[in-house]
């Protein structure tokens, strides 16, 4: 608390400030790219004359910097642009389009140094990670589909939870515990096919940046990490198709001016189709499969004048597995958002947005006797406000405040009356989170950057539904029901976000950051691998808000005129409230599925090492992360601590990417990570003539050790202005390593005096080709 | 219904290009731990407990039998037997006696010093009409033969069933489970679910289907979730209805038997 008052008065004071300055003005504007008219995201704008006066360019390409009247020259840079600079007569307040050209600057090559390329040392921001989309496309992924998900895995302090799996951990956190945003819409299932792919067509985005600690105010709502993605408005110049042609997958996108310069619209769609191979067999058994995903991205802006904006976008996609006539599930998530951007002033920049998202599945099972539909749902309707105040060069105000309405619809089965089922509905839980915050990002001396703001969370639970308090043993001993938007519970939680850089010289900084994050939708997944059907349930009577609070300090050095960049982090994470589960717990269509759980706290604390290398004909990283991740439940270990599924001592990642001639540009990822904790039996038994197994400990043991090469290579067969068209060629796990998917304990089949441990692998290695055009 | 999507994850990751491999791990020894084992019925007795210990899971499958233990049955009324040990670790009751669905059974073992007790109430039985029999089409287009049990659920009450299946007199070693959480009252008949070949036309199979009180069922699939579906969840120890850490488990439980010819 004492930190929060602290906050609030530094605020105040700050806010105070530039009234007593001398008179400034202010030039502000949106920066674009020249040939798609694309907002750029985080580009840098200084004034050569004036000291200290960086600004980047918002999420909607917005930027405003202000000095004394006088005679400037702006400098305007973006990684993969040609820089531009303008001579401002800055006696009014101007306002300034920019836009930037990227002809004749080769993929990876960049043109000219600005001081802001050490942007990475002087922002006070910590465990913040942005990839380009340069990176993404280049990097070698599982059967060639590129992917932005998979891709971050390659990042320190983020670890993918396995082979086939979208799920990724975030400096110890559970897979559940990312904030994962899609034009700031929720996407509560980020994964097709049972996880092989994640929800996002590259194609279709523009901007993905990974926050692992030191989260902005403005974001909240999981305990680990926040991955914000931005989609591509369209090209607001000329009407373009780009597509390509995948193994597995085919994708096109359609992009145009709606008028030109003044809005402009993008749909992007892909679809799997292995599906087909299936359709070609003469068994109706096998020919009646399906396995399936499609997704569909699609936005539009419209400029209504040179102070409003609008935005449209969304995305739906979905997923079908069938088998046979038998068995069908399907799956997918759909989400819209409508925005405004208002610029009030030269100085205050304001986005309304109206967010809808939605995930559910839907369960068919039919046999001779039995039919059966299961739907389930999550679906949140929300009000998101952001404003932006640029006070002064050195001192920016973020502030604003969100509502979000669940409502959770764990399941509703619908059975015919012949059937072995009881039709049934569990009740829907409805609650409404709602958050304000304010932050400053402030330059109060030359060579330090703070930011440090206060996010407060209210998550309300109300009717109707009857809410229910359990015994030690799980049986339900007392039963409350509540009316339609009666109170039952109301948590309030302040999250204090600090974060300051120090620049020891002009190219290497030290930093330190402190967050506290809340997490009010947990998801229940008592399994080793992510499935459609795990259900988010939210904070009630018995489950209370998940808290982390996160410490963290790291040294930032760039070298060679900023060409390579180092950072080395340590942090230090506590987490209370965390979920796990009782032995043999029903998680599913169970109305008391709160008694199946149990809570205790986590700890998580590493060392991440990065070094880049981000220009030349070889670009790439290396990154290496030792680290620890350990829970203590009551009810699980005899209640001691013990390491999480998480727990991955060792993670190396390797990235590089060649541009070896103006038509070939080689690539290749090397992962190499410790096994994770898990859980082997030490000896066994007999029980009616089966054999069981007997364990001692909770994740005692550690999985082999995991590593894995790919190799990429893109040909550009041609390359105009208009037209583009290329290849792709890629080995996944070029090295044919058996990595381990699961180890299966069991009885030997060749001889029933012995048991045997079998390891199951997934992927060996994958040839894939794929064909993208562009006209 | 769980199974299900396990088996449709199951079938994806095969699907691809799954392999496996026999390897090493180096498991660390446990020192033995008692295993009892033991149940009363509706049918004429003599019932049997075992006492065996554990093994080292890279030890051959030869578990030491337990002798010397003090093994007594009693009942609510009038049941007080002391089990016979016929042979090393197996421990026979009195034929003069009977289960009965309603009675409570309690256990006593003392061993080594250490007791161990266990308490099962024997359900109402629940008639098995007859038994048929379901092809099901696999993925790769083979069909796999499984029992379909037909029966009334009792409505009303919360009732557990196992299953026990016998092929030309060769008992399967394979545990099938069912509830009625989400099918309390109706007419069942679905499928015991078997992705392996065990049944072939022809084949003479007998059900027994047994109703088993709700800590027996929850043994039962917590040891079925650990030992079958790797992977699926956090292995632990199925929660034994035994005191004093001892594994294995009780039941009192009746049986309902059907026979009919696999087709």
């Amino acid at each position: 608390m004492r930190l929060m008052k602290t906050c609030c008065l530094l605020l105040l004071l700050t806010c105070c400030f530039p009234l007593f300055s001398q008179v400034k003005y202010t030039a502000s504007g949106t920066i674009r790219d020249k040939s798609s008219g694309e907002t750029l995201i985080g580009a840098t704008v200084i004034l050569l004359e004036q000291p200290r006066s960086g600004v980047n360019s918002n999420a909607y390409g917005f930027y405003s910097v202000s000095a004394p009247a006088g005679n400037y020259t702006m400098v305007i840079s973006f990684s993969g642009y040609r820089a531009d600079s303008v001579k401002i007569i800055l006696n009014r307040n101007l306002v300034i389009p920019v836009e930037l050209g990227n002809e004749g600057i080769a993929l990876q090559e960049v043109v000219v140094s600005t001081r802001r390329r050490d942007a990475n040392v002087t922002a006070p921001l910590m465990g913040v990670q942005k990839l380009s989309m340069n990176e993404i496309r280049n990097i070698p992924v599982l059967f060639g589909e590129k992917d932005i998900l998979k891709t971050i895995q390659l990042l320190p302090g983020i670890k993918s939870a396995g082979d086939g799996n979208s799920g990724f951990y975030v400096r110890g956190g559970a897979a559940d515990q990312n904030l994962i945003l899609l034009d700031e819409a929720t996407v509560y299932n980020a994964s097709h096919l049972l996880g092989f792919f994640s929800t996002f067509n590259s194609d279709a985005i523009k901007d993905v940046t990974v926050y692992k600690g030191g989260m902005p105010a403005e974001y909240g709502g999981r305990l680990s990490s926040v991955v914000d993605v931005r989609m591509n408005d369209g090209n607001d110049k000329n009407y373009g198709v780009s597509g390509g042609l995948g193994l597995i997958s085919s994708r096109l996108t359609v992009e145009g001016p709606i008028a030109k310069d003044e809005g402009s619209f993008i749909v992007s769609a892909r679809r799997t189709y292995a599906d087909l191979f299936l359709k070609l067999s003469h068994d109706t058994d096998v020919n009646r499969n399906k396995i399936y995903f499609y997704d569909l991205n699609a936005k539009a802006n419209y400029k209504l004048n040179g102070n409003n904006r609008i935005y449209l976008s969304g995305y739906f996609g979905r997923d079908v597995l069938g088998f046979s006539n038998i068995f069908g599930i399907q799956w997918g998530n759909s989400t819209a958002t409508a925005r405004w951007n208002h610029i009030f002033s030269s100085r205050l920049f304001s986005n309304t947005s109206f967010i809808y998202s939605n995930y559910n599945y839907l369960i068919n099972l039919n046999s001779t006797t039995n039919d059966i539909n299961i739907t389930s749902k999550i679906e949140d309707y929300a009000l998101k406000e952001d404003l932006q105040y640029y006070v002064s060069s050195q001192s920016k105000i973020n502030f604003g405040f969100n509502i979000i309405h669940h409502t959770i619809s764990p399941g509703i089965a619908d059975a015919t009356p012949g059937s072995d089922f009881n039709s049934f509905s569990l009740q829907k839980k409805y609650s409404l989170e709602s958050a304000a915050y304010i932050s400053h990002e402030w330059s109060p001396v030359a060579k330090l950057h703070i930011d440090y703001g206060l996010r407060l969370t209210a998550f309300t639970i109300f009717g109707p539904g009857n809410f229910y308090t359990y015994d030690d043993a799980g049986n339900a001993i007392d039963t409350a029901t509540y009316a339609a938007y009666k109170v039952v519970k109301t948590y309030f939680n302040p999250e204090p976000r600090f974060s300051a850089s120090y620049l020891l010289d002009s190219a290497s900084s030290l930093k330190i950051s402190y967050t506290r994050n809340i997490q009010n939708l947990h998801l229940l997944s008592n399994s080793n691998s992510s499935n459609p059907t795990d259900l988010w349930i939210p904070s009630s009577n018995n489950v209370k808000p998940e808290i982390a609070d996160q410490e963290s300090i790291g040294y930032y050095r760039n070298f060679a005129d900023n060409n390579y960049e180092f950072s080395s982090e340590v942090y230090y994470k506590t987490m209370q409230n965390q979920i796990d589960y009782k032995n043999g717990a029903e998680l599913r269509a169970n109305e008391n599925v709160e008694s199946q759980l149990l809570f205790g706290k986590g700890k998580a604390y590493g060392w991440e090492l990065f070094f880049k290398k981000k220009s030349g004909k070889l670009t790439g990283w290396v990154g290496y992360t030792l680290s620890r991740t350990e829970l203590k439940i009551d009810g699980i270990n005899n209640g001691n601590w013990y390491p999480a599924r998480q727990d991955i001592t060792h993670d190396i990642s390797v990235v590089g990417i060649y541009q070896a001639s103006k038509k070939w540009t080689l690539s290749g990822t090397w992962v190499y990570s410790t096994g994770n904790a898990v859980t082997f039996p030490n000896g066994k038994y007999d029980v009616n003539g089966q054999v069981v197994f007997y364990y001692t400990q909770r994740n005692a043991y550690r999985m082999p050790t995991y590593h894995r090469l790919d190799l990429g290579a893109t040909l550009v067969t041609k390359k105009t202005a208009k037209k583009e068209s290329s290849w792709t060629f890629s080995f996944y796990n070029a090295y044919n390593r058996a990595n381990p998917y699961f180890i299966q304990f069991q009885q030997d089949p060749n001889d029933a005096s012995r048991t045997q441990a079998v390891q199951y692998s997934l992927f060996r290695v994958i040839p894939s080709v794929t064909y993208n055009f562009k006209f | 219904m769980k199974g299900t999507v396990i088996f449709i994850s199951l079938f994806v990751v095969v699907a691809c290009c799954s392999c496996k491999k026999v390897i090493h791990v180096d498991l660390n020894d446990a020192a033995p731990q008692i295993v009892i084992q033991g149940e009363v019925t509706d049918m004429p007795g003599p019932y049997k407990v075992t006492i065996t210990k554990t093994v080292n899971f890279s030890a051959t499958n030869n578990f030491p039998t337990v002798s010397g233990a003090v093994v007594t049955i009693t009942d609510n009324n009038a049941v007080n037997d002391i089990l016979a040990e016929t042979a090393p670790g197996e421990y026979l009751t009195h034929a003069t006696w009977q289960g009965v669905p309603g009675n409570g059974y309690t256990i006593n073992v003392t061993s080594a010093g250490n007791t161990y007790t266990a308490t099962c109430v024997m359900p109402q039985p629940v008639p098995l009409d007859s038994i048929t029999f379901q092809q099901n089409g696999r993925f790769s287009g083979s069909t796999t033969i499984s029992v379909v049990p037909n029966f009334q659920d009792p409505p009303g009450i919360a009732n557990y069933y196992q299953f026990a299946e016998t092929i030309n007199d060769t008992p399967l070693h394979k545990i099938y489970l069912m509830n009625d959480r989400l099918s309390n009252g109706k007419y069942i008949h679905q499928d015991l679910f078997d992705d392996s070949v065990h049944i072939k036309t022809g084949d003479v199979v007998v059900l027994d289907m047994y109703s088993i009180d709700t800590n027996v069922y929850h043994y039962l699939d917590e040891m079925r979730q650990v030992s079958n579906d790797a992977g699926s969840v956090t292995p632990a120890n199925p929660t034994s209805n035994f005191s004093n850490g001892a594994l294995g488990f009780f039941s009192a439980h009746t049986v309902a038997s059907k026979s009919a010819v696999a087709k």
